[in-house]
């Protein structure tokens, strides 16, 4: 069998989101989750953490969410990871471009609190099924 | 575990928390927006505005607020426009601007702290959720299994294969959500499979789809299978095109397109209100509040059907329901009247006009649902019958022709890329002189569920004629075009094709073009059909794309 799914890091500028996504991923989910505000900061930090599933806000100031993922796969730690994109466009192309730079799947925002932690579980047993 | 209404709870102190900052946010998006210059494009300062209000888009709906989202969505689409041009906004673009702000200032001033219920139905419906993409093959003879494995990749299913029951029963355990194809009989057990399916199903509070594959044909045994579930009881040899067929059935629980419903009512408080409860109710909905302006709207959106006030300033209900019926696009489109009217002469008068029915004012929530909901379904149905071939279910010649005509003019008026492609399978005459023509409906079939899997649900399929397809992709330049085309090419060359007990492989050949090159959709069609026409005489099995034509006045040189 694979490895169960437990850590999760979460790289999202809106602090708003920030809290209900812990909430939905802490408490519903069981996972557990350490959150980033900024591209740079997730650099920074998640080699310490070891996540082994990464949440990508699309849009961040500074840096967006494809550059932070072309950086993280320069860290040859990350060099595999899932990493799930989250973001308000879903436009079917786009999805395909994100797909195109190595992300395992797109979540559409806004996403459903309720649902969320059963969508990263989905997306974490099919890369491993 | 978790306490359901301790998270509810904290849900609900989140969303208030979300609130009380909305009117915050507002003022910095307004801030942001009285900041920019009008004399010159700000790069930064546009960027910033923008990310605002997508944060909006993004966040709205998750806190139970689905119209802030809305709402937000189309201003930044609006905004997106306007910074692909990298021009500061002009006098007309500042006005809609304004209108877009004030909207946004509508929905949040309105925003209420959502209830619980309201969070709840915010959720997607369980099958957006669980979207079923993956088959259980259980089948002891191993090349078989593979077999089935690698067919059934070609239609994008994932595939998981068992050779044993044990095996099979543990997997079952962390998979609520397969299709499973059973073979009936095991080593040592005739029944083995059914037996099998019979245990798992009597653990399950919802069936599992399973499709039985057999070696014999007995009344008995399909009694067996129906009692486990069976939904479709297959014998050896297997029709891959007939078991992809039921597949396809079990699996289209994909959220169908919302369907598109136009409101045309002056008063702009009830518009939002009716909007919201359609949209809650999953359609799509645009609104209109100045009758004079519902031209636009209405062709760019192709509504399914049109609810209308009967009272307007400027145009009334039932003049404009005259207008929209002499549009040859929206001769057959429902329109139903919303007035406070009760007046029975005064209906009859309108549906004479063209309404198709009229809804008397108030209307409760569930009401209006489930009338615009039941005259949508009809409606599209006996569109379906015109605009529908009965062979593949595909687009037909004149629907996939029309639709290019306004694809065209929507790509030309967002500045977008669009491909259109023609594709014809080869030496089709020889398929059907040899092994007849209920083969080769086969062939046409499994070809025109290949296109509809493959391609994205916004490409559009059309039946182009005898064993001619036409795809239209918008959002997608020449280049890409080609790339997906011609791994749908490669998989379609290996897809294997049963006549006879024999097997037999068909290909295809397949002309692009790109409407950057070819600006009409005459001219694009005739691009696309003449690339196909290389594609042919170069061999066939391949795609090719039609260069731009030579710039006129290249003879001087």
């Amino acid at each position: 069998m694979t490895d169960k799914l437990t850590r999760i890091l979460y790289v999202e500028d809106e602090p708003d989101i920030q809290t209900v996504a812990r909430l939905a991923l802490e408490t519903l989910g069981g996972f557990t989750v350490e959150i980033c505000s900024s591209g740079n900061e997730a650099l920074a930090r998640a080699p310490a953490f070891d996540p082994q599933l990464i949440l990508l806000d699309v849009m961040m100031p500074v840096m967006d969410g494809p550059t932070t993922l072309g950086k993280l796969r320069e860290l040859p730690q990350f060099a595999f990871t899932p990493v799930v994109f989250m973001t308000a466009k879903v436009q079917p192309g786009e999805v395909a471009g994100y797909k195109d730079i190595s992300a395992v799947d797109v979540i559409p925002k806004p996403f459903d609190p309720m649902t969320l932690s059963g969508q990263v579980q989905a997306i974490w047993d099919r890369c491993h099924g | 575990m978790v306490d359901p209404a301790g998270l509810q709870a904290k849900l609900k102190a989140m969303s208030d928390d979300y609130a009380a900052k909305l009117p915050e946010k507002l003022g910095q998006i307004e801030r942001a927006w009285e900041q920019l210059p009008e004399d010159r494009w700000d790069d930064e300062g546009f960027e910033t505005l923008h990310r605002m209000v997508h944060s909006l888009t993004g966040s709205g709906k998750t806190f139970g607020f689905a119209l802030l989202s809305d709402v937000a969505r189309n201003f930044e689409e609006y905004l997106k426009q306007i910074m692909q041009a990298r021009a500061a906004p002009d006098e007309d673009q500042r006005k809609h601007i304004r209108i877009f702000m004030s909207e946004l200032r509508q929905v949040v001033m309105q925003t209420k702290v959502p209830n619980q219920t309201e969070l709840i139905v915010a959720a997607p419906r369980a099958n957006e959720v669980a979207r079923c993409n993956c088959i259980f093959v259980v089948e002891d003879d191993p090349d078989f299994a593979e077999l089935l494995k690698v067919q059934l990749s070609y239609f994008g299913y994932e595939v998981g294969v068992f050779g044993d029951l044990p095996e099979f029963r543990r997997a079952m355990q962390f998979r609520p959500d397969v299709v499973v194809l059973m073979d009936v009989t095991f080593p040592g057990s005739k029944l083995g499979g059914i037996e099998a399916m019979k245990e798992i199903q009597r653990e399950r509070n919802v069936p599992v789809p399973v499709i039985f594959l057999a070696a014999h044909d007995e009344f008995p045994m399909r009694l067996e299978a129906v009692r486990a579930g069976g939904i479709a009881y297959l014998s050896k040899p297997i029709n891959i095109g007939n078991l992809i067929d039921h597949i396809d059935t079990l699996t289209s629980t994909l959220p169908p397109v919302p369907y598109r419903i136009l409101i045309v009512d002056n008063s702009e408080a009830l518009t939002s209100y009716y909007a919201a409860v359609l949209e809650q109710a999953g359609m799509a909905v645009r609104t209109v509040n100045n009758p004079l302006d519902v031209m636009a709207p209405l062709l760019e959106f192709m509504p399914d059907l049109i609810l209308a006030d009967v009272y307007m300033p400027g145009c009334n209900g039932m003049e404009l329901a005259k207008v929209i019926r002499q549009l040859d696009a929206f001769v057959s489109i429902p329109i139903v009247f919303l007035s406070a009217e009760d007046d029975l002469d005064k209906q009859l008068f309108a549906m004479g006009l063209g309404a198709d029915d009229f809804l008397t004012k108030p209307i409760q929530p569930q009401h209006l649902v489930s009338s615009v909901l039941s005259r949508v379904r009809r409606s599209l149905k006996l569109r379906s019958f015109m605009v529908r071939d009965s062979l593949t279910g595909l687009l037909n010649h004149t629907a996939i022709k029309d639709q290019l005509d306004r694809e065209v003019a929507q790509a030309k008026r967002r500045g977008t890329p669009l491909s259109f492609a023609m594709v014809d399978i080869d030496h089709f005459k020889q398929v059907n002189d040899t092994y007849g023509h209920p083969v080769g409906d086969r062939v046409i079939k499994s070809l025109s569920r290949l296109l509809k899997q493959r391609l994205r649900e916004m490409d559009m399929v059309g039946r182009y004629g005898g064993e001619e397809f036409a795809v239209i992709m918008s959002n997608t330049d020449g280049a890409t075009a080609v790339k997906v085309l011609d791994a749908i090419r490669e998989d379609f060359s290996q897809l294997r094709h049963l006549a006879d007990g024999k097997e037999f492989a068909a290909t295809f050949s397949c002309g692009v073009a790109d409407v950057s090159c070819f600006c009409d959709a005459t001219k694009l069609c005739d691009a696309a059909d003449k690339a196909l026409y290389r594609a042919k005489h170069a061999g066939r099995n391949q795609v090719m794309q039609m260069d731009a034509p030579a710039v006129s006045g290249a003879n001087f040189v």
